[in-house]
């Protein structure tokens, strides 16, 4: 695992150690019951395990309310498990105060829904880049960082001192992915990436993404609703369906043999859906 | 986020300001300035001599030397047991005075009342008919508005030269039977059941555009039905509002209570507080809290009674009242601003303080406003008093905007203190700061900003609510940002710029409110030029020279027109800059053609 391709990026990791895999073992969540509020739908898990490789991408599909939302801000250790592990190589992540969890922000970054919304809109691009380099006190050059992160998404070095409301839709797209890679992570979850944006946007991010996987050897976790997207960026999928993991496989047999009635009713749904190995490239 | 642990919180903010609350009122013999002995042994043992045994012996007696615990507790159990301690200035019981007091204010508060409720009713008929009618029409205007919401202490004084001056229909002075209420009860009432009238007519506009109105008329309701079912429906809306508004009536009262020589509790208060007798002070506080209490709990009630369980759960949209979102509604106030500005720069040039005219010089073409009882010139005093009360308005508004921020980035803490500081008058804060330090204007101006933060604490915690919920601050814990950082980094810069808008459009507001302490003797002294203080000059001479007060009257009119509408304009501005962008909801505009 440690063959991340990054010689072309003329640098290793400072840990030099095999980054490992990150698993959730055997996750439960059920948010606290209480009286003073009707309860509406509530998103709990059932014994999730999963585990993510540096250079495999992962898609994560499920209803919405089946609560994916959820497992990543887990995996994120935004979120208390109420049983359960994540571990990232061999150490255990528990949530708890910002200093406490540097180091695993460094490996594990987040592209959230609508990338371009998460960019403040009073800081430039050089700014956005440079907080979380500052903030999980990465060490090196942050300027060298920075330009190189941007080099990666293909913004031009041009635009660093422009602020959000200067750059067109896909600049901001690629300048928040840009953000999750300058601290140079490990491994990607991305929450319904593409779900806010228009088509040709979509393709743009997502190519972005799996040659970040297929270069680089990112490894990713794409959370969607759509198995298009799953069929073409994802060697293996997983089905959420209310709380558990219903299926989970390489993602050609989770679509074409779906044993589980959650599973079969999204495949059904997705009247446009073609398997990946029917599909030309960029058709979807 | 859980209910369950903000509800604690809530509650225990609530109780702990509560208690606060009754704490300062209990220390206030301690917490007043070391002048007090000095005050007391002046005021009771005029032969004595202000020698050190003499101090020490008034302090002892005062319990001064008590510690502060044994003090309060002390005060507490003597509360319970219905004894409010002893006048430190007549060396009388204090209960008997302050209940003689409360009983005449609670008689002048129930005639404000029953005036504001006549007004409110009057104020709101026209949307209530409207609705029925199915005509849409924009809120009440700008002027109208502004009328309802001059200041009580200002009110009374036009009041009291019109009605009982010039028509000579009302007695000016006195409490000796329901004549001598009508003057009193208009001032109160005609602000306060104004205010609750344009709030009220604003939820029935609101009310009767909503869907179920529509499928009510289908179903023929008739108006009867129709018109219960829409005020059962905009009330409770507007219910907390008419608590904080008869609350506020108790500080007003204070004002019209001294206009009118009426023996009621605001006078005994403020005899008290300009004395320096803090044990009546301490009771008429504890009374005035009780009733507040009492309001606040009352209309609470009602809204519970009127929306049943639908309260308790938060399950019930309530209709927000809107105001009316129209850029020529911000005519009058500029209209207003320009001829204060008018005025400021006409008076500037001129000399405030010499006596160069005839005592009471009626206004003529060089003296346009005419001269006060020293002979010195009204408009140079009026214009000087501007730069003076609003200067030290301005510093006011700072320091409310400081603690504002400060208060509204941590909300759910601030409940009780919000609450607590939003109900109280400001005048009741300066009869306090006023008895404790001494009148001053410093002690005016923190009385006002004491109070005056509530409203900016409170736009502050909904902002910030707002930008906690923007992605590009959800998405900073995984960037490594901690709470101190995204607090100051990234909250902070976001709500800065609309609440110092805010709080400058409170300016005028703040104003008022120190004219008011100015004009009670609560503020600046002789021979400051300050509004609230040439008004109460002019007052006793209102009867040979009406122009002492229409001088400082007109200024403070001004100053209200502009205070209510700049109030408004947020509010206006941004609903017009949503109509532009979306080009949808034109019709107050339209309509109002």
């Amino acid at each position: 695992m440690s063959t991340r391709a990054i010689e072309g990026l003329g640098r290793t990791r400072s840990t030099g150690m095999d980054p490992g895999a990150l698993t959730a073992d055997g996750i439960s969540f059920a948010y606290p019951a209480h009286r003073f509020r009707n309860s509406g739908p509530t998103n709990t898990l059932h014994n999730i395990s999963l585990s993510l490789s540096p250079g495999t991408s992962t898609a994560l599909v499920g209803n919405s309310g089946s609560g994916k939302s959820t497992l990543v801000r887990i995996l994120l250790a935004l979120e208390k498990p109420t049983s359960g592990t994540v571990t990232f190589g061999s150490r255990d992540v528990q949530s708890g105060p910002v200093r406490s969890l540097r180091w695993y922000r460094q490996s594990v970054q987040y592209i959230p829904q609508n990338p371009a919304g998460s960019l403040d809109p009073r800081m430039t691009v050089s700014q956005l880049l440079k907080e979380p380099l500052r903030q999980l006190r990465v060490d090196g050059n942050h300027q060298a960082l920075v330009a190189e992160a941007l080099d990666r998404v293909e913004v031009p070095a041009g635009l660093t001192e422009r602020r959000p409301g200067e750059l067109s839709g896909g600049q901001n797209q690629r300048v928040a992915i840009a953000r999750a890679l300058v601290v140079q992570p490990t491994f990607l979850l991305a929450d319904e990436p593409v779900s806010g944006l228009d088509l040709p946007l979509r393709d743009t991010v997502l190519s972005l993404l799996d040659s970040l996987v297929q270069g680089e050897g990112l490894g990713l976790l794409l959370v969607t609703h759509d198995l298009g997207t799953a069929a073409r960026m994802c060697h293996t999928t997983a089905v959420l369906s209310a709380g558990r993991i219903v299926e989970q496989g390489p993602t050609g047999q989770v679509l074409e043999n779906p044993a589980s009635p959650a599973a079969i009713a999204l495949v059904q749904a997705s009247a446009s859906l073609q398997l990946p190995s029917h599909v030309p490239a960029g058709a979807l | 986020m859980p209910t369950g642990p903000v509800l604690l919180k809530v509650t225990a903010s609530r109780i702990l300001a509560l208690v606060s609350l009754v704490l300062l009122v209990g220390m206030m013999p301690r917490l007043s300035g070391r002048g007090a002995e000095y005050t007391i042994l002046r005021a009771r043992y005029s032969d004595r001599e202000p020698t050190p045994e003499a101090l020490a012996a008034v302090r002892a007696e005062l319990g001064l030397e008590q510690g502060p615990v044994a003090m309060f507790l002390s005060w507490m159990g003597g509360v319970f047991t219905g004894d409010l301690g002893t006048s430190w200035i007549s060396n009388a019981p204090v209960g008997p005075g302050i209940t003689a007091a409360l009983s005449v204010s609670v008689t002048l508060m129930g005639f404000a009342t029953a005036v504001a409720a006549l007004i409110a009713i009057l104020t709101c008929t026209p949307a209530v008919v409207d609705g029925l009618r199915q005509r849409r029409r924009p809120a009440s205007g700008a002027l109208s508005a502004a009328l309802t919401s001059l200041p009580e202490f200002l009110l009374a004084a036009m009041l009291l030269v019109v009605g009982a001056i010039w028509l000579r229909w009302f007695p000016p002075f006195g409490w000796k039977g329901v004549e001598y209420a009508v003057l009193p009860a208009l001032s109160l009432g005609i602000p306060a059941g104004g205010l609750i009238g344009l709030l009220l007519s604003d939820a029935v506009r609101a009310a009767f555009a909503e869907q179920w109105v529509a499928t009510w008329r289908m179903a023929h309701a008739g108006s009867a039905q129709l018109t219960v079912a829409v005020l059962r429906r905009a009330l409770p809306a507007v219910l907390p509002q008419v608590g904080l508004v008869l609350i506020g009536l108790t500080g007003g009262a204070v004002a019209v209570e001294k206009v009118y020589s009426i023996p009621g509790l605001g006078r005994a208060l403020l005899g008290a507080a300009s004395a320096q007798d803090i044990p009546t002070l301490q009771a008429g506080m504890l009374v005035l809290m009780g009733l507040a209490l009492l309001v606040g709990t009352l209309t609470t009630a009602a809204r519970f009674v009127l929306l049943g369980p639908a309260v308790r759960f938060g399950t019930l949209p309530l209709s927000e009242a809107p105001r009316s979102g129209n850029r020529r509604h911000l005519a009058v106030p500029a209209v207003a601003g320009l001829a204060l500005l008018l005025m400021i720069g006409a008076g500037l040039l001129r000399d405030p303080f010499t006596s160069t005219h005839a005592r009471l010089a009626a206004p003529t073409f060089t003296l346009p406003f005419g001269a006060d009882a020293s002979g010195r010139d009204l408009l140079a005093r009026v214009a000087h008093g501007a730069l003076g009360t609003l200067g030290t308005a301005l510093l006011v508004v700072l320091a409310c905007l400081v603690i504002g921020i400060a208060v509204g980035l941590f909300p759910l803490a601030a409940t009780g203190p919000l609450e607590v500081t939003n109900a109280a008058p400001p005048i009741l804060a300066g009869l306090v700061v006023a008895a404790l330090a001494g009148p001053s204007a410093h002690g005016a101006a923190l009385a006002v900003a004491a109070v005056s933060w509530a409203p900016l604490a409170a736009h502050t915690a909904a902002l910030a609510q707002e930008a906690r919920a923007q992605p590009y601050v959800q998405v900073l814990p995984v960037l490594g940002v901690g709470k101190a950082r995204i607090m100051l980094r990234y909250i902070l810069p976001a709500v800065a710029r609309p609440i110092l808008r805010h709080a400058m459009l409170r300016l005028p507001g703040v104003a008022l409110a120190l004219a008011a302490l100015g004009f009670l003797g609560l503020g600046p002294q002789q021979p400051s030029a300050e509004w609230g203080l040439i008004l109460a000059e002019g007052i006793g001479y209102v009867e040979r020279a009406p122009w002492a007060v229409l001088a400082p009257a007109s200024a403070l009119v001004l100053a209200s027109v502009l205070a209510v509408g700049l109030a408004g304009a947020p509010r206006a501005l941004a609903l017009e800059r949503k109509h532009d962008s979306n080009g949808v909801i034109q019709e107050p505009r339209r309509a109002s053609r």
